[in-house]
C-alpha cells in the first residue's frame, strides 16, 4: 500500500513554518515529529581547549555555553559522525564575546548566529580558547537538537453554523491551529485566535479533519525547515530499509 | 610553583625554605596564580 | 539495529529490535495494524518492568496462514514507501 501524500504550506520562513500534511495517519506524523527533534545530526561544539580564561566563570561553564551554540550544519554527505571542525574564540575585555566572535576552520559550519552573547569581559579579563565541533543527535545531547519548536495540530474544519438567540451574549471562542473554510486554510492568527470574530453573532461547531495534520516546525538556525523534514524523513526510510534488511536474513 | 602577592602583585616563587612570605614586601598573603597549561574540558 | 527472536509460533512473533525507541516503533506497529492478515500488533519499551531490559520488543499476531515475520517485512516495506512518499510530498510543496 502506497500512501498519498499532499503537503501545503501555509506560513514559511526559512527557520519557520508552517505546512499541512494531508493522508498522514497520527502515528506517522508523530514519528516525524519525534524524528524532527532527536534524530537529525547537527553539528554542536564537543570539546573546548582553554589557553587563557581569566572572565568570572568557570571553563565548565564557559564549554557549556559553547556547546549550546547553533552551529550550521554541512548538506547530507559532506561530513559523517566523528568528524570534526575547530572553531576558535579571543576576545579581550573590556568587550562581550559573542558567538560571531567564534573563527570556524570551514566555511561549511559557522555559527547560525552571530549575536549569541557568551560572556561579559571586564578591563583585563581574556577569553582564549579552541573548540571541536561534532555531528551528533538530539537524542545524545540537546545542543544537536536541530529542531526547537516541533509540533502539530488537526486541521480544523467548520461543521456547523448556527444564528445565536437574538438576545444571547456571544461567547468567545477560541481555537489555536490553522481552520479550513471552504478549502482555504485560515491560520487562527488572523481572526486573534477567536471564531466569534469571524462568525460574530454565529455559533460555530468545529470539526478535526482526519488524518490532516498542520506541522509548525522551527529551526535553531543549523539549517532550513525543508532540510530539517527530508532528514527526519530520510532517517525514518534509512531505520525501515535496516529493518527490512535484517528481516530479511 | 607560580603565586602573586596580595599585597604588592609581583610575582613570587616559592621554595621549600622561605615559608609562606613575599621576599620583597614580606607579606604572608599570595595568591596561586593559573597555570599556563592549556585546559581540555568535554561539554557535558 | 540488531534483531533478536524471544518467542515465535506459527501466527505469533515477539522480536526485540535493539536501538529503537517510540520514533520508529509505533510508526512500525501503526503500519502493521494497517494490515488486514494482522490481528495484533503492539510493543513495549519496557518488558515487565524487567530490570534493566529496555530494548524494545514488538509482538506481532497474524491470521492463520501467514508468516508473522512475513507481516514484518512487508510493514517494514510500507514504512520505508511512507518516508519516501512523504519526502517527495513535500519537496513538491517546498
Amino acid at each position: 500500500m502506497s500512501a498519498e501524500y499532499d503537503v501545503e504550506f501555509v506560513e514559511r520562513e526559512d527557520r519557520d513554518a508552517r505546512f499541512l500534511v494531508q493522508g498522514i495517519t497520527p502515528a506517522f506524523a508523530n514519528g516525524i515529529r519525534r524524528a524532527m527533534l532527536a534524530d537529525v545530526p547537527t553539528m554542536a561544539i564537543d570539546t573546548v581547549r582553554f589557553v587563557e580564561n581569566s572572565s568570572v566563570m568557570f571553563d565548565e561553564q564557559l564549554a557549556l555555553r559553547l556547546g549550546l551554540v547553533p552551529l550550521t550544519t554541512p548538506p547530507v554527505g559532506e561530513f559523517v559522525e566523528d568528524d570534526t571542525v575547530t572553531l576558535s574564540i579571543d576576545v579581550e575585555g573590556p568587550a562581550t564575546a559573542y558567538s560571531g566572535d567564534l573563527v570556524s576552520s570551514d566555511d561549511l559550519v559557522q555559527p547560525a548566529d552571530e549575536n549569541v552573547p557568551i560572556i561579559d569581559l571586564k578591563d583585563g579579563q581574556r577569553l582564549e580558547a579552541e573548540a571541536d565541533a561534532v555531528l551528533d543527535r538530539g537524542k545524545d545531547h540537546a545542543k544537536h537538537q536541530g529542531g526547537v519548536a516541533v509540533g502539530y495540530r488537526h486541521l480544523q474544519r467548520v461543521a456547523a453554523v448556527e444564528d445565536l438567540p437574538e438576545f444571547e451574549e456571544p461567547d468567545r471562542r477560541i481555537v489555536r491551529g490553522v481552520i479550513e473554510e471552504d478549502g482555504e486554510l485560515v491560520p487562527t492568527s488572523e481572526f486573534d485566535h477567536d471564531l466569534s470574530n469571524r462568525y460574530p453573532g454565529q455559533e460555530v461547531t468545529l470539526e478535526d479533519v482526519p488524518n490532516s495534520f498542520v506541522f509548525h516546525v522551527e529551526t535553531d538556525g543549523s539549517f532550513s525547515v525543508e532540510e530539517l523534514v527530508t532528514r527526519a524523513a530520510d532517517t525514518i526510510e534509512s531505520r525501515a530499509t535496516e529493518l527490512e534488511n535484517a528481516v530479511q536474513l | 610553583m607560580s603565586y602573586k602577592c596580595s599585597r604588592c602583585k609581583r610575582d613570587v616563587q616559592l621554595d621549600e625554605y622561605g615559608g609562606v612570605r613575599c621576599p620583597y614586601c614580606g607579606h604572608r598573603v599570595l595568591l596561586k596564580e593559573r597555570s599556563r597549561d592549556v585546559k581540555e574540558v568535554d561539554v557535558n | 539495529m540488531e534483531l533478536r527472536v524471544t518467542e515465535s509460533s506459527e501466527t505469533e512473533l515477539s522480536i526485540e529490535i535493539a536501538g529503537e525507541d517510540h520514533t520508529f516503533m509505533n510508526v512500525l506497529k501503526g503500519t502493521l495494524l494497517e494490515h488486514d492478515d494482522v490481528s495484533a500488533a503492539t510493543y513495549d519499551v519496557n518488558p515487565e518492568q524487567s530490570g534493566g531490559q529496555t530494548e524494545p520488543i514488538l509482538t506481532v499476531k497474524t491470521e492463520s496462514g501467514v508468516d508473522p515475520l512475513d507481516a514484518l517485512e512487508e510493514a517494514a516495506v510500507d514504512v520505508r514507501e511512507k518516508a519516501v512518499a512523504f519526502r517527495e510530498a513535500f519537496e513538491a510543496a517546498a
